[in-house]
């Protein structure tokens, strides 16, 4: 047998592999063991007592508020930060991303091993809704997951092993309904039935929808899907997790953990975009791709919220495309055929912009970019056998939200009542 | 090397606040060095607590960052050698993490289909440490080095001659293996 063959037996036979070890659910004994430790005496002799008597002994929760600002025993001060404050210096925010970091619940979950991977936030009319992503262990990819086959037969691919998903844990916030949020979850598709429960969360009680596997390859013995709904500071909060069991999900409950701001950012990974990096992550992103004589970088939105490069990446290209599919339809209309192959010339090196091919390996959108430039120069786009306009699908990059709206109120209209195809 | 007090070497507030951070980052790494090796958890629970009590108690020596690891390593294995030549110690501190322990933890080892891990049980102790270092606590031969108290150099080729009779008694196993199949069907065919 060869080196690599016996080492990888080897390493495949450890009776307690790392991502077991980091999901056992010992958390507040491990907090008991670390402060009963410090609490010990550090020797018999009279310096010992000496020191003692000049540094008087804390109580035995210093260990934690020490580490973290933690106020509950319950959750193990285990914040990993993969960014951001390692030299321990306080890193300075600007008031305008700590004052929309402080209109988020700003939550994090605090246990042994667990970082952010991601965190995005939207300026809704409503307010602010967000996520962020939590995982332990090596990063987890964006997870594909493609059904095929019938309602009785179906198969699921591209699914992670329920070892891997069990690493991650989603939290969401939004505003609205805690009622609609629930009734929304119960009316989803649950192939192995329904099964609520209540459970503590923070200073309240959380509806848990224990069974909330949506594909029927789920929900086996040790793979299951939970989510939890609860309310607080006017949102509406979301907590969904694998796990093996409920005990394994009421541990990631009580790790969530209520902090400032300061630590909320701190926390966040270095992908995320910091406001204070917002202008210099737009100018790198925009190199090597051309942009319209209308283009101005201050119409990319930067609203001074917490993303990560993919999301600046998207507002980014979805400024500058929307921009080049306006030339495109005003070249269209009025005939001037330079304007119009101008756009389309630059479009068709939207699969050499640096920052969608970055993008891909994390989501779909640099495809829907991709497909409208392929096609631009016909004008229309094929879906179940007929043919439709293609400005109207270029309008779902966001356009009108940019700013940049690509139909006009008719157009639009027209669009809703079924208009037949314009002709070229 | 004489023991220096945590007072001696450093200010209350900033020993516990190096503590705190040695203890998040490893505690649970300890733990899992030492359930791998004790036949017990409740053992486990025990090693690390005087293995981070050794910690706090000699702050001023352990390292910083990636060294610190591996001294605590180090220092869980000779709390585990302790163990093993029957000084055992119930320590109060690790009552609630023994407890939880025996809840969360399964009751049965996986399965070892190929035979490795008894054929590493079976090696000396010295190769055997070496090979669960590398190969389940993921350190590199340097890192293991550290933790055993050799040179890397050393490290290394032991780890070579380790490997080596692991694939000796894996091979002595099956070969037994074959040998008792042999036998049963023959057993079987009369």
């Amino acid at each position: 047998m060869k080196t690599h063959e016996l080492d990888r037996e080897l390493k495949a036979a450890n009776p307690l592999p790392w991502q077991v070890l980091a999901t056992l659910g010992i958390a507040a004994a491990e907090a008991e063991l670390g402060e009963a430790i410090v609490a010990e005496p550090v020797g018999a002799g009279a310096e010992a007592e000496a020191g003692a008597a000049s540094h008087p002994r804390r109580p035995r929760r210093t260990l934690l508020a020490l580490a973290g600002g933690l106020a509950a025993l319950t959750a193990i001060v285990i914040l990993l930060l993969s960014g951001g404050t390692q030299d321990g210096a306080t890193r300075a925010y600007s008031a305008d991303l700590v004052r929309f970091a402080e209109a988020s619940p700003l939550l994090l979950l605090e246990g042994p091993g667990w970082r952010v991977q991601n965190a995005v936030e939207e300026n809704r009319r409503e307010g602010i809704d967000g996520s962020i992503e939590f995982v332990t262990g090596k990063p987890i990819p964006y997870e594909s997951i493609t059904i095929t086959g019938s309602s009785k037969a179906e198969r699921e691919s591209g699914m992670f092993p329920p070892a891997v998903r069990r690493r991650r844990v989603e939290l969401f916030w939004r505003h609205g309904s805690l009622a609609e949020a629930i009734s929304t979850q119960r009316s989803g598709l649950h192939p192995h039935g329904q099964r609520w429960i209540k459970l503590p969360v923070l200073d309240t009680t959380a509806a848990v929808d224990t069974r909330a596997e949506s594909f029927v390859n789920q929900g086996g013995p040790g793979n299951r899907q939970m989510v939890a709904f609860w309310s607080e500071s006017g949102y509406v909060l979301e907590l969904r997790a694998a796990v093996p069991d409920q005990a394994a999900f009421e541990e990631r409950l009580g790790w969530l953990t209520k902090v400032d701001s300061q630590a909320w950012l701190d926390a966040m990974p270095a992908k995320v975009v910091k406001a204070a990096d917002h202008e210099a992550a737009v100018r790198e992103m925009l190199k090597g791709i051309p942009v319209p004589s209308t283009f101005r970088p201050s119409q990319i939105p930067d609203e001074g919220l917490t993303t990560d490069r993919y999301q600046v990446g998207a507002k980014v290209t979805a400024t500058v495309s929307c921009l080049w599919f306006l030339q495109w339809a005003e070249a269209r209309r009025t005939g001037d055929r330079q304007a119009e192959l101008e756009a389309e010339k630059a479009m068709a090196t939207s699969r050499h912009w640096r920052i969608l091919r970055e993008m891909a390996k994390d989501g779909a959108y640099p495809e829907t970019i991709w497909e409208l430039a392929a096609e631009m120069p016909s004008g229309v786009w094929e879906w179940a056998g007929r043919r439709h306009p293609l400005l109207p699908r270029a309008e779902s990059l966001g356009c009108a939200r940019l700013g940049l709206p690509l139909l006009s109120r008719k157009q639009k209209l027209q669009r809703e009542r079924g208009a037949p195809l314009p002709p070229r | 090397m004489p023991d220096s007090t945590m007072a001696d070497a450093l200010p209350r507030d900033l020993a516990e606040q190096r503590f705190a951070r040695l203890y998040r980052d490893n505690a649970r790494g300890v733990l899992g060095y030492a359930l791998r090796r004790c036949a017990d958890p409740e053992d486990a629970a025990d090693v690390v607590a005087e293995t981070f009590l050794a910690a706090w108690r000699r702050l001023g020596e352990v390292p910083a960052g990636e060294e610190g690891r591996l001294w605590l390593y180090g220092t869980a294995r000779l709390v585990v050698a302790n163990q093993q030549r029957g000084e055992r110690r119930r320590s109060r501190l690790a009552e609630q993490l023994r407890a939880e322990l025996r809840r969360r933890l399964p009751a049965e080892m996986p399965p070892d289909p190929t035979g490795i891990v008894e054929a590493l049980a079976a090696l000396e102790e010295d190769d055997r440490e070496l090979l669960m270092l590398v190969g389940w606590e993921e350190l590199t031969p340097a890192q293991a080095a550290r933790v055993l108290g050799i040179t890397p150099l050393a490290a290394r080729s032991r780890l070579h001659r380790a490997r080596r009779r692991l694939r000796a008694r894996l091979a002595e196993s099956e070969a037994s293996d074959s040998r008792e199949i042999e036998l049963e069907a023959k057993e079987a065919g009369r």
